[in-house]
Formats: C-alpha cells, sequence, structure tokens
C-alpha cells in the first residue's frame, strides 16, 4: 500500500534535526524583525516578510513533519481545499469589513 | 474519525489505498482551517478598532516570553516526528523517550499560556470582558490551547500504553502517527497565529 | 415573548435583550449537533472514497451516493464556522464576552457573516440528498437511464462550490457595501445555471420513457415541479433592489418552503417510498401512496402559494398581529386550511407506513426493476448488506446484467436475468463465507450521554450542581472516549478469512477525482 511503500523516501532523524534547526532559524528571523519594525518603522514591509516566513514555516512542517510530500496526492488535495476555501471566505468577511483593502 | 474506524474491518480495503483512519484524520483536519480561520477573523476585525476600553492586546503582549513558549511548540514538532521515526525502526525504548519529550515540550507550552494568561489578567489588566478584541483574543489562543491539551492527553496515552505493554504494537503504530498529524497541525496553527496574532498585532493610532 | 429567530440574530439572541436560558439551550443544542454532524461527515468522506465496491469508478456511483459525498463536504467545511460562530453567542451569553456587544465595540453584522457563511451551504445541504433520490427515482420509473450522468453530477458539485460564495445574498438589508451586494447578487444568479443544468437533465430523463405513475414517481415529479417554481422566486431575491421590498416578508417564506418543502420535502418522501421495500421488505399500499401524494400536494400549494401574493402585498414576518384592514385575511384563511390538509397528507402516510410495516404486499427482491446495485441484496437488507461483495462493471450495473440492448437501442432483457436474480438472493440470504461485523459498542452512547451534561453544566455554571455538571460530564466523556479509543477494533483473526475470495484485496479502484 501507498502508506509502507512511501516509508523509505521518508527523512533520516538527522535530516528531521536539520529541518528543526531551519525552522529555529525562521523563527529567531521573525522575531528579530519584530523588532527591526519596532526600532525603525519599515513602512509597511514587515507584514509581507512575516506572512512568507509563517508560510515558509508552515509549508515545511506539512511537507516533512507531516510527511504531506510523501503521501498520496489526494491527501494534499483535501488539506490545501481546506486551507484555501478558508482564505478565501475569511478575505472575503475581512474585506466586507474594511480590515484590508484591494488597491490600499 | 472513530466511526470510520470502526467500520474498518480487515477484509475491507481501501479502494484509494490511503489507510481509512489516516484519510480521516487528514479530512478532519482540512475542516479545522475553517475552525481556526473564523477565530483569527474575530480577532483580526477587533484587534485594531479604535475606541474600545484600553488595554488592547497588543499594548500588553510579551514577544520575548510568546517567542519562548512558541519555540517549546515548535520544537515539540521535531521530537513528535523523532518519536514516530523511532517507531518505524521498532526502537521502543527511543519512541517512549521521544512521546514523553513532545508532551513535555507541549506542557512547557501550555503553562507558559497559563502564565501569560494571568500575568495579562492581573497585570495586565485585560480580561475576557474588557473589550471586543480581548474576548477574541483569549478565545481564540484558548482554543488552540485546548487543542493542544487534547494532544498532550493523547500522547500520555499513548506512552502509557506503551509502558503497559513494553512496546507499541502495529496498530499502535498508526495512532502514534494519528496523533503525530494532529500535534503538527496544532504547530502549525499556532505559526500562523504568533505571526498573525502577536507579531504582526497593531494598537489603533493614538492608543498607547 | 420569543427570544429569537432560529438564526439568532444578534444583539436580539444576547444576554441583554433575551435574558433566561432558552438562546443557551439552542445555542449548544446546534453546537452539539454540529459536532454529530462533522464526525459523520468524515465518516461518510471516508466511506465514499474508501470503501467502494471492486470496480465502483466515482463516475459509476449512484447519483444519491454522489450528493452524499458533496453534502458530507459541505459539512465538513461549512459546520466549524457555525462551531465558532455558536461559540461566540456563548461566550456572550455565559461568560460575559463583548463579540456581538455594540456598545462595547462589537459587531452584531459579524454574527450575520459568520451564520450565513454557514447557513447557505446548510440549504443545498437539505436540497441536495433530494436531488440525489430524484435523480435515482426517475430513471427507474422512466425505464430510461438518467439523462447526461456527469452533468448531473458535476452540476451537483458545482452548486455546493458556489453555494460557498452566495452567503451575503441574506444580508442585502443589513447595510454591506453596494459592490458587495453586486458581487453577492451575481455569484447568487450563477447558482440557477447549474440547478437549470439538473431540471433539463431530468426532464430529459422522462422524455420518451414508459413512465409509470407510482407513488416514488409521483413525489419526485412533483418535486421537479415545485422546485422549478422555488428557484425562480429564489432568483429574483438575488436582484438586490428587489430584494429590499421582499426581504422579512411571506415572499421569502413562500420561496424556501417551495425549495424545501415541495423540493426536500417530497424528495424524501421519495425516496421513503422507493427504498421501504430495502427496510421492510414489504411495498407501502400504492394507493394510500397516491392519497398521500395529492393530499400533500394540494395543501402545500394552498398554504404556501398565497404567501407569494401576501408577501408582495407586504405582510411581514414575525409579527404577532396584522390588522383586519391590511387585507391579509382571506389568503391566510386559505393557507391555515391548506396546513390542515398537509397534516391530513402526512396522517396518511404514518397509517401507510404503520399499517404496510406488517401487512403490505411482499415486495420480492427487486419491486421496481430498479438499476443500481442495493438492490441486488434480499429485502429487507440483511444487517451485512451484500453476501458476497458485489462487483460493478458499469454505471447502473444491475440493469445492465438484467437488459441488454436490441439494435434500436430498447431495452431486451436477457433470458439469464431471473436466474441472475435467484442467485443473488440466494448469496444474499446464505453468504457463502462467514461474515464478521464490528462488535457492537456502550462507550459511543456513554460518550454522547456525556456532552448535555457539560452543556447543562455551561449555562448553570454559575451555581455548584452547574460546575458539578461540568465535572461529571468531562469525566464521562473522557472516560468514554478512553474506552472506545482502547476497544479492540475487530475480533481475532480466525481461519475463514483467508479463504475469502477477495483476500488479494480490492484493487484500488482507479479514483478519478
Amino acid at each position: 500500500m501507498a502508506t509502507h511503500s512511501g516509508e523509505h523516501h521518508h527523512p533520516t532523524p538527522l535530516q528531521y534535526v536539520k529541518i528543526a534547526i531551519l525552522l529555529a532559524v525562521l523563527t529567531i528571523i521573525e522575531v528579530a524583525l519584530f523588532y527591526v519594525n519596532e526600532a525603525a518603522d519599515m513602512g509597511g514591509w514587515d507584514a509581507p516578510l512575516l506572512i512568507i516566513l509563517a508560510l515558509f514555516k508552515f509549508v515545511i512542517v506539512v511537507g516533512w513533519y507531516m510527511h504531506l510530500r510523501f503521501e498520496d496526492s489526494a491527501l494534499s488535495k483535501f488539506f490545501t481545499a481546506g486551507f484555501i476555501l478558508a482564505l478565501i471566505l475569511y478575505a472575503i468577511v475581512l474585506l466586507a469589513f474594511g480590515v484590508i483593502a484591494l488597491g490600499g | 474519525m472513530e466511526a470510520a474506524a470502526a467500520m474498518d474491518h480487515h477484509d475491507q480495503h481501501e479502494s484509494t489505498g490511503i489507510d481509512h483512519r489516516k484519510l480521516g484524520m487528514w479530512v478532519f483536519l482540512s475542516s479545522e482551517f475553517l475552525f481556526f480561520g473564523a477565530l483569527i477573523t474575530n480577532y483580526l476585525l477587533y484587534q485594531g478598532q479604535p475606541g474600545f476600553a484600553r488595554p488592547y492586546p497588543a499594548e500588553i503582549y510579551d514577544i520575548p516570553f510568546t517567542s519562548f513558549s512558541s519555540f517549546a511548540l515548535l520544537m515539540s514538532s521535531l521530537t513528535m516526528v523523532l518519536a514516530h521515526n523511532a517507531l518505524a525502526r521498532h526502537d521502543q525504548h527511543a519512541t517512549r523517550t521521544w512521546l514523553l519529550a513532545t508532551a513535555m515540550l507541549g506542557s512547557v507550552f501550555l503553562g507558559g499560556q497559563v502564565f501569560e494568561f494571568t500575568e495579562f489578567i492581573t497585570v495586565g489588566g485585560m480580561k475576557l470582558t474588557t473589550n471586543p478584541a480581548a474576548s477574541a483574543f483569549y478565545m481564540l489562543t484558548g482554543f488552540h490551547g485546548f487543542h493542544v491539551l487534547l494532544g498532550v492527553l493523547m500522547l500520555l496515552t499513548l506512552y502509557g500504553i506503551s509502558r503497559r505493554q513494553g512496546e507499541l504494537s502495529e496498530a499502535s503504530g498508526l495512532n502514534l502517527e494519528l496523533v503525530g498529524l494532529y500535534w503538527h497541525f496544532v504547530d502549525i496553527i499556532w505559526i500562523v497565529i504568533f505571526t498573525v496574532v502577536y507579531l504582526l498585532a497593531s494598537v489603533p493610532a493614538g492608543v498607547g | 415573548m420569543p427570544d429569537g429567530g432560529w438564526f439568532g440574530y444578534q444583539p436580539n439572541a444576547g444576554p441583554f435583550y433575551s435574558p433566561g436560558t432558552a438562546m443557551d439551550y439552542w445555542a449548544l443544542g446546534v453546537q452539539f449537533l454540529g459536532l454529530a454532524s462533522l464526525i459523520s461527515s468524515v465518516n461518510f468522506i471516508v466511506t465514499i472514497f474508501n470503501m467502494r465496491a471492486l470496480g465502483m469508478r466515482l463516475l459509476r456511483m449512484p447519483v444519491f451516493v454522489w450528493m452524499s459525498l458533496v453534502v458530507a463536504l459541505l459539512l465538513l467545511f461549512s459546520l466549524p464556522i457555525i462551531a465558532i460562530a455558536l461559540f461566540m453567542v456563548t461566550f456572550d451569553r455565559q461568560f460575559g464576552s463583548l463579540f456581538f456587544v455594540a456598545e462595547a465595540g462589537g459587531d452584531p453584522i459579524l454574527w450575520q457573516h459568520l451564520f450565513w457563511l454557514f447557513g447557505h451551504p446548510e440549504v443545498y445541504i437539505l436540497i441536495l440528498p433530494a436531488m440525489g433520490i430524484v435523480s435515482e427515482v426517475l430513471p427507474v420509473y422512466s425505464k430510461k437511464p438518467l439523462f447526461g450522468y456527469p452533468a448531473v453530477v458535476f452540476a451537483g458539485a458545482a452548486i455546493a462550490f458556489l453555494g460557498f460564495g452566495v452567503w451575503a445574498h441574506h444580508m442585502f438589508a443589513s447595510g454591506i457595501s453596494p459592490v458587495a451586494q453586486a458581487a453577492f447578487g451575481l455569484s447568487t444568479m450563477t447558482i440557477a445555471v447549474p440547478t437549470g443544468v439538473k431540471i433539463f437533465n431530468w426532464m430529459g430523463t422522462m422524455w420518451g420513457g414508459r413512465i409509470k405513475f407510482t407513488t416514488p414517481m409521483l413525489f419526485a415529479i412533483g418535486f421537479v415541479a415545485m422546485f422549478v417554481i422555488g428557484g425562480l422566486s429564489g432568483v429574483t431575491h438575488a436582484v438586490v433592489p428587489s430584494d429590499w421590498q421582499q426581504t422579512d416578508t411571506y415572499y421569502i417564506v413562500a420561496h424556501f418552503h417551495y425549495v424545501l418543502f415541495g423540493g426536500s420535502v417530497f424528495g424524501i418522501f421519495a425516496g421513503l417510498y422507493y427504498w421501504f421495500p430495502k427496510m421492510t421488505g414489504r411495498l407501502l399500499s400504492e394507493k394510500l401512496g397516491k392519497l398521500n401524494f395529492w393530499t400533500m400536494f394540494t395543501g402545500f400549494n394552498l398554504t404556501f402559494a398565497p404567501m407569494h401574493w401576501l408577501g408582495l402585498q407586504g405582510m411581514v414576518r414575525r409579527t404577532a398581529y396584522y390588522p383586519p384592514e391590511a387585507g391579509f385575511d382571506f389568503w391566510n384563511l386559505v393557507a391555515t386550511v391548506g396546513a390542515f390538509i398537509i397534516a391530513a397528507g402526512v396522517l396518511i402516510f404514518m397509517f401507510n407506513w404503520w399499517r404496510s410495516k406488517k401487512h403490505g404486499e411482499p415486495s420480492g427482491m427487486d419491486p421496481w426493476d430498479a438499476r443500481t446495485v442495493e438492490w441486488t441484496t434480499p429485502n429487507p437488507t440483511p444487517e451485512y448488506n451484500f453476501g458476497v461483495a458485489p462487483t460493478v462493471t458499469s454505471l447502473d450495473d444491475f440493469w445492465h446484467k438484467k437488459y441488454a440492448e436490441d439494435s434500436e437501442g430498447r431495452p431486451v432483457r436477457r433470458p439469464e436475468a431471473e436466474n441472475t436474480l435467484t442467485d443473488l438472493m440466494e448469496t444474499g440470504i446464505n453468504p457463502p463465507h462467514p461474515i464478521h461485523l464490528p462488535a457492537p459498542s456502550y462507550y459511543p452512547v456513554l460518550l454522547a450521554a456525556g456532552i448535555p451534561l457539560v452543556g447543562w453544566g455551561i449555562i448553570y455554571h454559575t451555581s455548584f450542581v452547574g460546575k458539578l455538571l461540568i465535572l461529571v460530564g468531562v469525566l464521562v466523556v473522557a472516560s468514554a472516549a478512553f474506552g472506545w479509543s482502547m476497544e479492540p477494533l475487530e475480533e481475532p483473526h480466525d481461519e475463514h478469512d483467508d479463504s475469502e475470495p477477495s483476500g488479494g484485496g480490492y484493487p484500488s479502484a482507479e479514483v478519478d477525482a
């Protein structure tokens, strides 16, 4: 079955640790960015950077720690569907409230 | 998921090749995006609105402290995946160790949240009833904390089974994988919360 | 004084305007039902994707199964939203949070968004299974395959998908921006397209068929006709200025009863008459059934048709008193008479059910000359369903086992059809290999019993008894969940299983999703 045949592709413990170090570094950059923006206003550039960093961490954990990139594509389709749907629906709600705006 | 599992019968085979319970877990997790999405939306709507009773959540955040507890939760994903890996290598002792380590890191996070809430209420003066932004903050982080608590309980259950039986069987191996999926999911939700709720929080102009 | 409508608009249903416990029971009750639906939707999705019979590709599945899958997906993605919204209500009412308290800066419109983000998919959750039933019933009594099967399936999926993008048409009168009104008006109109596709496919199915007007068929045709009326009045709400006139009037009540009573309920009745033999091995009385249909059909139209013009004349909803000079009296009297006729129809149905369960005509295995594999098991269906798991080679597999086609494409009964039926009956009653069913368990019942304890505890949490109830409830739920998960899933293997012909597994039926 696909679940077992995929097993040997899984990363080794050493690779898992390396991924964790990457995650840790990304987190340090996030917190550092926060303080940089506190000290000298980044003119709104902190938000996109921080969101990209968070998404990066998100994808790493889902792809490697949750093994999604080694699984049947049906699972990633499902998971992505939920994520995208939530993103779109709640973005529309926030648009309707004017919390986020199109075209600035 | 339990219901799907109960229907799992050894001469029922998977049309998709994916284990029933694993498919069920992923399906469930995809719906959790809508759950946490609503909570985050709720918070984003209120956190920067002017005219609320003070303090706003962003006024009293303790970023160094939250960074520390977020880090503990992030690293618990490493120990979780190492537990899963150890079980795949039939290293029962290491499995137990990493399971316990994951539960401990989860508890550190939960302890941090209890401390944070207590500080916010007693020192910061921000209660659930202070303003809608505070309500949204406590509800969002509280529901996430509740998810972590359930995860810790499941991890400790696996640990207990392993201690009592001396090992985790093949069937429990799948359970460990499922608990792991849940655990990582709770972690990725916190990755989003940490950025969107803490690091990107703002107070309306003229406040603070 | 009532506390709130079914949609619990804030702040009317909040702590200030609705003190007391009624809305708390409502919020927690819906919450727990939602939890149950969420779990079962996961179950349905996994079952339908993963436990198909050999050869049952996705595009060979009966439309009813397809629509059940679509509904499960809608539940999966919409229930978490209402869960949060209801938690917010409970928190506002019980713990003093300020989500919808306008004086403190809370925004009651947020409730409307979250409620209708769930609420609109919910109406498709109600109608799609009925559409599935009708898509099963019409071909059987028309002696023709469903016209445009893939189109019907994809239209169902499209309705569900679009159904997530139209929620704010319930809020045109709440002051949302003109852009939002235009966008949601447009998206609402697009729903009419896949719905129209379905209507035309159903008519195409009946066209040129040898139609038998049995009770299930009457209900199915009634569904199509009434749903068209409800669908057309629905499109009129998508036009924003027209909706401003109609909102909160009886015109809306007329619309949704034409889709949910003339639609869903008629569909469900068609299904009950159609599948009654599968539950009992007997047929419901056709005589009473036809009486049942015509009574309900007449009563339904008498009740709800007048509400169209009453609403357009300005009869608003949720009002206790209408002065006689408003001129609503006559048609309201007609509606009242109609409602009693509907009640008579339901009583006829209940009598029919009660009587036919014992004295109905025995149905045999295939009373309707049906098309789909559920009719290849004996009636009533044994608890293990199939004696031997079926192998499916085409859409309407059972039909093709019974019928071949002549040179002009007309169905000709295969000479061996009767033997096929006898064999299926035999293996259904006496399975060639023992069948193990999962052992029953008390833990789910125990777990379910713990949940309302927690609910009552939350409602009365300020008192000692309330706190105790929460504690006891949590303990019951936790220990039941623990016991349930520790329970062995299956009995130990025994020698029969290895000789099972399907032991090699269902080689994965292609997933063409």
